[in-house]
Formats: C-alpha cells, structure tokens, sequence
C-alpha cells in the first residue's frame, strides 16, 4: 500500500495513538543526547538526528527485571515478570540502519531458547522506517548489502519527499493496520518526488570472502595490529543495533531483589573471565577478534546472516577511532 | 563569534615527530614509539603502537589527535613490548597524567622517552573528525590550558605554539553554576545525566589513572556497587570514580570525551581539583609526589569539617 503522510498528520498520528493508550518511541533529546524514547506527545520527536543508541533497545533495554524475589520468614516468594504486560507499541523514525539490524536479532532471540522478553515486545510492536537523506563518512550501510532507502525491517517505511512530508509504504500486515486504523491522516501520493537517498561514501564489502579470510585466520598477526589500540570499553557494542550479549545478575538484599538481564560486550574482560581465573580470551585483540568474528562469520554459519548494519556508531563512538569499516575492507582485500 | 585557531604549526610538529622517532628506533634507543596515525575518515586519527623506524612516516599530529596516550603505558602496557624504552607521543595534559603516574610508581621516568608536542589545542569530539579547529569546535580543556608547550621532555620540537585567542573557560563557569543550585537541583541535574549511563566503562577504559588490575566496581562476590545500567548504581559508579581520582585526575577530560552518552564527567573532576586547591593548596600533575593529599594526614590539614 502506497499512501502520503504530510508532515502535520504524521504528529497527529502520533498523538492519536498516544491518546489510544500506546507506547510512541521515537528519537528524541534525552538530558542533551537524541536517544530513542517514549514520547509524551509528538512535539518531542526529532527527525534529523540519529538516536546515539539504537533501536534494538526497543525490544532487548540496557537493564531489564526478569525476576523478583522476597522473603518472609522462612518462605522465599519467586515472582516471573509477565511479558503479556508488555505495552503495544509503535516505533516511529527508525533508521534503515537500525530497522534492518532487528529481524536479524529475531534469529538469535527465537532459536533454541524462545526470548519471550524480546519475542511479546516484537509480536506488540509496529516499526515505522525512515529514509535517510544524509550521511557521514562514517556510515557504511552500503557496503553491508543495504541501503539508506532500505525497508527491511519497517512495517511500514517514509520516505522524505521534496514538496515536504512522506511517501508511505507498507510492507506487512501491521503497517497496513496502522494505515487502516487512521485513514482520515493518510490521503493518496501526490506526485511529489523523494528527497535523493544519503550516499554512503565506502565500497562493497566482498562478504563471502571476508568470512573465508575469518575462517582460515583465528590465529593470525593482524589482530594484533588491528586491536593494539582497544581499550577494552564496552561502547562499541552497546550503540550497535547488532550486538545482542546480556548479562543476568542478582541484585537486592537478603530480604527481596530482582534477578536482571543487563547488556554486556565481548570487548570486557570479564566476558570471558572463568570462575576459576582463567581466561581464555586474556588479551585485547583475542576480544577484539571476536568481535569481528561473531559479526561476519559466526553468525553466518549459525543463521546465514551479518550482525552488522553499517550504522557506524561503533567508528564514530570508539574511544581510540577504530574503524570497523577499514578494518572488513583490509580484510576483503588480502 | 567563532574564532578559527591557527593549527599551522601542526605540519611542522608532525614532521619533527616522525623525524624524531626514526631516529631513537633506529638506533635502538626505544623497542617502541606510541603516538598518533592517521586513518580511513577524512582527518581522523588514531593512536598507533610503531616498532620499526621504517613506520616513522605513519606518525602524525593534528587537531584530531586528542587521545592521552599514557593510558597505553598502564593498563593496556602488556601489549607493548618492554624489552627497552618506550617512546611516547605527549601533549601538555597529558605529560600531568605522566607525572601523576610516575608519582603513583606505575612508571618510571627512565623507562621512557617523551616526545613533547607544541599544541594549539585539539577538538572536544571526534565523531566528525574532518572539522576545523575554532574557538567553538575546541576541547573544553585546551580553553583553559597553560601547557601548552609540555616542559621536562627528552624531545620538544622547537616550534612556538601560535597565541591561540582568549577563549571563555566553560567549566569554571558551570562548576559555578551548578555550585549555585540548590541540593535538589543538582541531584535532579545529575540524576538526569547518570540515568544515560549504560555502563559501557568507556570513562574508565581511557583514564589513566584507572590502572587497577580489578576495578572494585567489576567485583560482584560481593558486590560494592551495583554492576546494573540503573539510577542507583550509576550514581554510586560514577562518585565512586570521581571520589577516587580527587586530587590524581590532572584534567585530561578523556573520561567526558569518550562518554557516548554525553554525560560531562570532566565538571566532576574540575569541581573536585577546585575543592583540595582551596583545601589542601594541591594541584595534580605538577610535581612527582609520593601521595596525594587524600591519601596523607598533616596535622596542618583543615579540620574545620569535624563538627
């Protein structure tokens, strides 16, 4: 369905479906930094700014409780958090970046372990995608095999169009019910022509054979000289719409607590830190290298796809400027 | 108005810098020269670790080189071979970090060779690093800095700094802005920071003075702080960092450099620099001391606090 949004009705929906009692997360000023959030009204959302965090918070937050516990006497009372609690939600001015990077996550999340956290929040939730007309030399979705006009992921995706407003296009059954339940805002495409797509500057990446040079090379010197400049941080993973690793911990006191799911990066010591000491990834490339690894070559062999969406957060946030975009194209060319 | 800052001296530190490290690696006087290259983004920089002299050219300094690579010395010194010297690329701010550090016995000056950067100052991010150097786009700490040509080094290029415009000290003015607030005012002002932190430790990873083998707040058997992305335990993350770099944070500012998240760590250390001057009369970085003043007693200490 190919519908025209203008920029007014698109507030408007956004505050019908807030008065219907729905969760609107949109990018929008959080304490100075545009992040994804729930919006108290459409006046909040910012359109031109890439949230420094992406949207897979959406459906698998920073911190999440996942079990409470509490004593009485002797009695220990365990309670499950129920994700039927979870609100319906719409997720409005996803990026192609961050919106291709989420069915990527279902393959993880729904494998032999069914993640109902992220799963209900999923099944609930409508994606609005947003074409992008910029772009920095930090962006590379092209080279990943996407592009900054790329649907995959949106339920329903805009376009941005020269005479203003949006082109609409839906791409499942719930774009088209979000269109259906508020046909008054949506009227017929105008003829106005699309704003021209952002042009990310880098090449192709040659993704097949990245991951033979990954799958002859676990051991080689180049992961020291690619990650002798790695700190150890954990910023990289956790702006990257890819990265899905969690932590589950106990916090409370004796008396009652919650269990909780917290993001955690292979980029940490402590990732692979055994309770007996020992760790087997006990230096910074052998972390760094893992990264690499699990993005372009195990999780093609497990699920046949890249953990990577070419967002460029991971470059324009490292502390130490590594470039992972420089660091696939050295790799694709020996 | 926005002022352009005059970064043409910059051509010349980077030739007198490679020129410089071919010499001490070729006739072996360092295993090793950590400074900064250039990389892929258009104007970026990164810190690189050279061990032949062959490399010397990859050595740059720009108005993107804004790391404080003595954090390479400390925690990640394991990767870089020990078998002799190390030669180091320094910038005023960070030579306080060196001084701190040696004070703190983590290095010896013997086991280095500083090479001394004449710097008109860096920019306060990198996201875009193909920006120009002006009195909006510097560092909040160059705006306030007076090392600008790093003394004490074995290697300075004698190259004079340009007189860089007097620009307004930022974190003066907040420090006394939120000094101004009431209580719930600046715990609603800091809530609202902390509660961005998601915990990446990125703040930590750079600073050069977090050179613990196990920081506390990594314990969890039992756990001090709250390891969880949450109100609570940010707040006690972050004092608990700001209380342990008082009086050994020499203002590098790479903590809030790096922080994704924009939260503006630097203000919780300046404000805590400003409190042991007027307390204690100390000022980190300057001298190699033996301890600090939180980490002495003097019977001439202030004990007005005891009530």
């Amino acid at each position: 369905m190919q519908k025209y949004l203008s920029e007014n009705n698109l507030k408007a929906l956004l505050d019908r479906l807030i008065a219907d009692g729905k969760r609107v997360v949109a990018p929008r000023m959080d304490a100075g930094t545009p992040l994804y959030g729930p919006l108290a009204n459409s006046g909040g959302m910012v359109m031109d700014k890439l949230p420094r965090r992406s949207a897979k918070e959406t459906f698998f937050p920073v911190c999440e409780d996942i079990m409470t516990y509490g004593k009485e006497g002797q009695k220990v009372n365990l309670t499950d958090i129920d994700p039927s609690t979870f609100p319906e939600t719409v997720l409005v001015g996803v990026r192609p970046c961050d919106a291709a990077a989420i069915p990527v996550l279902d393959a993880v999340f729904s494998w032999d372990y069914k993640d109902e956290f992220f799963l209900e929040r999923r099944r609930k939730t409508t994606i609005v995608g947003l074409a992008c007309t910029k772009a920095d030399d930090a962006c590379f979705c092209t080279a990943v095999g996407l592009s900054p006009a790329d649907p995959k992921g949106s339920d329903l995706f805009l376009t941005p169009l020269e005479g203003g407003g949006y082109a609409c296009e839906t791409f499942t059954e719930k774009g088209e019910q979000l269109i259906n339940n508020h046909t008054v805002l949506f009227t017929e495409p105008n003829g106005s022509q699309p704003l021209p797509p952002a042009e990310p500057q880098t090449e192709k990446f040659d993704l097949k054979k990245v991951k033979k040079w990954l799958d002859e090379h676990f051991e080689d010197p180049a992961w020291d000289s690619i990650a002798v400049r790695c700190v150890g941080c954990g910023a990289c993973a956790f702006l990257c719409p890819a990265c899905h690793c969690f932590d589950i911990v106990d916090e409370g006191t004796e008396k009652a607590g919650k269990r909780r799911k917290n993001w955690d990066a292979c980029g940490f010591w402590k990732f692979t830190h055994h309770a007996s000491g020992h760790n087997p990834r006990d230096l910074q490339p052998k972390r760094y290298r893992n990264r690499i690894m699990h993005k372009f070559k195990y999780y093609d062999d497990k699920f046949g796809q890249s953990l990577c969406s070419g967002c460029g957060r991971c470059i324009r946030f490292c502390p130490v400027g590594i470039d992972i975009a420089a660091i696939v194209e050295e790799i694709s060319k020996k | 108005m926005t002022q352009l800052i005059d970064t043409s001296i910059y051509t010349a530190v980077t030739e007198a810098i490679q020129g410089e490290a071919r010499r001490i690696l070729s006739e072996g006087s360092v295993s090793a020269v950590v400074g900064y290259a250039a990389a892929r983004r258009k104007g970026s920089a990164q810190p690189v670790v050279i061990t032949q002299a062959d490399d010397s050219g990859k050595l740059i300094f720009s108005a993107a080189c804004v790391n404080n690579l003595a954090v390479y010395l400390t925690k990640a010194k394991k990767d870089i071979p020990k078998n002799g010297k190390i030669g180091i690329v320094v910038k005023g701010c960070d030579l306080k970090a060196l001084v701190g550090l040696m004070g703190e016995s983590q290095l010896k000056r013997e086991e280095l060779y500083l090479i001394g950067v004449p710097c008109a100052g860096v920019l306060a991010s990198t996201i875009l690093p193909d920006t120009a150097l002006t009195s909006g786009t510097i560092a909040s700490k160059c705006r306030e800095c007076g090392e600008r040509l790093p003394q004490g080094c074995d290697y300075t290029p004698t190259v004079t700094p340009p007189i860089t415009p007097v620009l307004e000290k930022k974190y003066a003015a907040e420090i006394a802005r939120l000094e101004a607030m009431t209580p719930a005012e600046r715990w609603a002002y800091w809530k609202e920071q902390f509660k961005k932190c998601i915990k990446c430790y990125a703040c930590r990873q750079v600073c050069p003075f977090c050179f613990c083998e196990q920081c506390l707040c990594d314990r969890n058997k039992p756990q001090m702080v709250e390891t969880t992305p949450r109100p609570a335990g940010n707040f006690a993350w972050h004092i608990v960092r700001a209380m342990h770099l008082a009086g050994r944070c020499a203002g590098c500012a790479e903590c809030e450099r790096v922080c994704p998240m924009d939260i503006p760590l630097n203000l919780l250390n300046r404000k805590m620099a400003k409190e042991l001057k007027e307390l204690y009369n100390h000022e980190a970085g300057f001298e190699v001391r033996e301890k600090g003043p939180l980490a002495m007693y003097d019977e001439k200490d202030d004990q007005s606090f005891i009530k």
